[in-house]
């Protein structure tokens, strides 16, 4: 299709390409090629985050499956980026850190509706897949977890606390995603995962509160650090034996 | 069933079995919805029959390695799903179109079928051709750009079975298929599922006896979890002679078959 073969589109115009198609000796599979040409119409390019993610990931069906994560979609971000702005505005003007208290909300509610029944549409045809639901859980939950970090960080520095930026919360945020996770994933659903998440987190803000004396106690507390990290590897093993394939010992293969 | 004949001596006849089940259950709580199947299923297009709630539908997802078998045995393509590697490898040659199929409305018909042909591992030089051969097979050629959202049920449907065949499966479960297509979509379909047999395995779930009729080789029955019969569609319909219930033969023949069950 001379110059028009990375254009199939304009081939189709040129009368050149006619022409050549015309005289085609006829043993050649014109039906394969006219397949080809159409798939490259109809095909959209990749966006740049899928590039990277496939270079990343080694896997092109991981990477589709990463930027589809619903929590990363623009919506999903964008409702972050204002909830957490409008914690910046607040915590300036009240004089009071509210970041560390946003923000593991935040993450748990993303991580809940990164993957499972009831959050992607196509769950079902997914779990026939060869690349397994667990390896999407992971990778998706990662990345979830990552940008709202990313986010809360950048939120923080716009509002630092009296002392300077504190980054204490990254670790009851890490216990919040995971309680997050481990709900949905045994319930199945995102709405109870959320539900459970901001719920434990409350508890300990007030907990916090009520023992400590500060509304950010739950988040700053240098004692809390050990407990945080048992509990988020628990819900991890949680999240791992609930996920694993066959997932209960009396559905058993022989 | 291939059958090899060298010169004059007898035929030799090899049996390639894709699925093999033995006593087979799937119970949720107390429900037995499979309750001991047992199958061999060769190339070829085999139909599953039933009544509402018979266990179709849950017999077809632990084929699709959906959900584990509560006992019993299963292989599957010739390995069997119970670890790792063999189950991603069953996946790898496997196609399913659930009973409900999810979709994500904001992608193309294009974009929906590559999903899937990408998370199949179908090698991402390739896809893009067999993603356009599937949507091409399924009659959707002057849809392939559209946004899910905007198709009909039928539509959907036969993008469904285009994720389905996207990595042209050697085991293809198809639940309920021709739910929502219009009778020359049917026979057209009909016609793909014939195709597709010729060297793969097909198992279509369905409630109309016609599509068994048209399509299958072979055909079982179910009923409360266990199937009740297991032959040709013209055995079926031989079941069906003196029986009054039913329009067509091959009605009278499943509806003879569930009385006898039933009794």
């Amino acid at each position: 299709m001379h110059d028009h073969a990375s254009d199939p589109a304009r081939g189709l115009d040129c009368t050149a390409c006619r022409r050549d198609l015309e005289t085609t000796p006829i043993d050649v599979d014109l039906s394969g090629i006219w397949t080809g040409v159409m798939s490259q119409v109809w095909a959209g390019r990749p966006g740049r985050t899928e590039l990277v993610a496939r270079r990343v990931l080694r896997s092109a069906g991981l990477a589709r499956a990463l930027v589809t994560t619903p929590s990363l979609l623009l919506s999903w971000l964008v409702a972050s980026v204002v909830v957490l702005a409008a914690g910046v505005v607040v915590s300036l003007s009240i004089d009071t850190p509210l970041i560390p208290l946003l923000a593991p909300g935040l993450a748990g509610a993303g991580i809940a509706y990164a993957y499972g029944p009831g959050t992607d549409p196509a769950y079902e045809i997914a779990r026939t897949m060869p690349i397994s639901d667990r390896m999407v859980l992971l990778v998706r939950a990662l990345a979830v977890f990552g940008l709202n970090a990313l986010l809360g960080i950048v939120a923080s520095v716009a509002a630092p606390m009296a002392g300077g930026v504190a980054l204490a919360w990254l670790v009851p945020m890490t216990a919040v995603s995971a309680l997050a996770l481990a709900a949905a994933t045994v319930s199945g659903s995102a709405n109870v995962g959320v539900t459970l998440g901001l719920a434990g987190w409350c508890i300990a803000v007030l907990g916090g509160r009520i023992t400590g004396g500060h509304m950010d106690t739950a988040a700053s507390s240098q004692q809390l650090v050990l407990p945080y990290l048992i509990f988020a590897a628990c819900c991890v093993g949680i999240v791992l034996r609930a996920s694993r394939f066959p997932n209960h010992r009396r559905q058993r293969w022989s | 069933m291939v059958v090899n004949i060298k010169g004059d001596e007898p035929p030799e006849t090899s049996t390639v079995v894709n699925v093999e089940t033995g006593g087979l259950t799937r119970r949720f709580r107390r429900a037995h919805a499979v309750a001991g199947v047992d199958l061999r299923i060769g190339p070829g297009v085999f139909g599953l029959l039933g009544p509402n709630g018979a266990g179709k539908t849950t017999l077809l997802r632990v084929l699709a390695t959906v959900l584990p078998p509560t006992s019993g045995s299963m292989r599957l393509l010739g390995r069997t799903p119970a670890d790792q590697a063999g189950r991603r490898e069953i996946r790898r040659r496997l196609g399913y179109l659930p009973q409900t199929l999810g979709y994500y409305a904001n992608f193309t018909v294009f974009e929906f079928v590559e999903y899937f042909a990408l998370l199949k591992e179908v090698p991402a030089d390739r896809a893009q051709k067999a993603v356009a051969r599937a949507i091409e097979r399924v009659r959707l050629d002057d849809r392939a750009r559209a946004k899910l959202r905007t198709l009909s049920g039928g539509m959907l449907r036969r993008v469904g079975i285009a994720q389905a065949i996207v990595n042209d499966p050697e085991l293809l479960l198809l639940d309920e298929p021709t739910a929502g297509l219009d009778p020359e979509q049917r026979v057209e379909f009909r016609s793909l599922l014939r195709e597709i047999g010729e060297r793969s395995t097909v198992i279509v779930s369905t409630h109309l006896v016609e599509d068994i009729g048209a399509a299958c080789a072979r055909v079982a029955l179910m009923l409360d979890g266990r199937i009740v019969f297991e032959g040709t569609p013209g055995e079926l319909t031989s079941r069906g002679t003196g029986f009054e219930i039913g329009d067509a033969p091959l009605e009278r023949g499943y509806a003879a078959v569930l009385a006898k069950a039933r009794a």
